[in-house]
């Protein structure tokens, strides 16, 4: 709704942004002036901020992205202090000290591009919990093995496994790539 | 763009002859919508845009998201033009975030793309009194904010 009012003052081309004719939006140097209507709509939940563009996607939300360096309102509100330093921006900038220049950006932006990309250090975190998480997994299947798993067959041990191999060599079980052609008939032992 | 297509036939028996045509149509086409400018044109078009008398704020910043979103890095005259444009609007803060911008596009190519960028716009830098981002103090983290998540 606010963003079709806003999106009806400009183009949806993908080049050059031109303005519709609109009778209900008008915009000016900085401030875009909106109908009463739309203004009642948007403007309670937006308190003193002024709507400066388009935006993400025509919504008049602040939104710190790459992608989008201009939001579509000022981050701040106009408190005094904030109009008195946009009176002096209209001057000269290289009279404005670096405090100066550093609220006027504050005053516009919420975080720097240098903070938007910072790492969060959320992977240690992450690496924390995947951890934790094997490490009770691995008491969980020691538990099971001592409590739930029935007893190994009795036929679970060497022995055992040791006349099986020569039961299969004497009936010649897999002669010709199996265990009977690893078995020298004749000296009666393994090649 | 034109292009020239050569053909060359031959006959089927000992008779070969070479049949040299020439097309004057459009040989390569590309199937998108309307014809594709070229680079210089892209850049006239923008660098003409930034610099209109009656630029306003919705307008710039229109055209920096879009510039934003495409895939290259902008040519020094584009840049140069919407600097001027944030300073006939009287707006310093936007002009150091579309240079962020700028670094943000450069990638992770930014230590060879930068610094030529710098050196073709510090005169209008130096003449309008913008500061890059590293003279702010912005090339590193200087606030910290509090995750959402974890609010």
């Amino acid at each position: 709704m606010a963003g079709r009012q806003l999106a009806r003052t400009a183009i949806i081309a993908c080049r050059l942004p031109q303005r519709s004719i609109c009778t209900s939006t008008v915009c000016r140097s900085d401030q875009v002036q909106l109908d009463p209507q739309t203004r009642d709509k948007i403007y309670p939940k937006l308190g003193n901020r002024e709507i400066v563009g388009y935006g993400m996607n025509g919504t008049a939300h602040y939104i710190d992205h790459t992608d989008f360096p201009c939001p579509a309102i000022r981050f701040k509100e106009n408190t005094p202090e904030v109009l008195a330093l946009r009176e002096k921006e209209k001057g000269e900038w290289k009279a404005l000290t670096l405090e100066e220049k550093k609220e006027l950006y504050r005053a516009s932006f919420c975080q720097t591009y240098a903070e938007m990309n910072a790492p969060t250090g959320e992977w240690k975190s992450i690496t924390s919990i995947v951890l934790m998480g094997m490490f009770l997994t691995g008491w969980l299947l020691l538990w099971i093995k001592v409590y739930v798993y029935p007893d190994l067959p009795k036929t679970i041990n060497r022995e055992w496994q040791e006349s099986e191999v020569r039961r299969m060599i004497d009936m010649r079980a897999a002669p010709v790539e199996g265990v009977s052609s690893k078995w020298d008939y004749e000296k009666g032992e393994w090649k | 763009m034109f292009r020239i297509a050569q053909r060359v036939g031959s006959t089927v028996q000992c008779v070969v002859r070479n049949n040299i045509q020439k097309s004057s149509a459009a040989v390569f086409v590309r199937h998108s919508h309307g014809k594709q400018e070229s680079d210089e044109d892209f850049d006239n078009r923008y660098e003409a845009y930034f610099n209109r008398p009656d630029i306003d704020g919705w307008e710039l910043r229109k055209a920096m998201n879009d510039l934003q979103g495409m895939d290259m890095v902008p040519e020094p005259r584009i840049i140069i033009a919407a600097l001027k444009a944030c300073r006939k609007l009287n707006d310093f803060a936007l002009a150091v975030r579309y240079l962020e911008a700028v670094q943000e596009k450069c990638g992770s190519r930014k230590n060879e793309i930068w610094p030529y960028l710098e050196q073709e716009i510090r005169p209008t830098l130096d003449s309008l009194g913008i500061l890059t981002p590293e003279e702010m103090g912005y090339g590193k983290p200087e606030l910290a904010i509090q995750d959402v998540y974890s609010m």
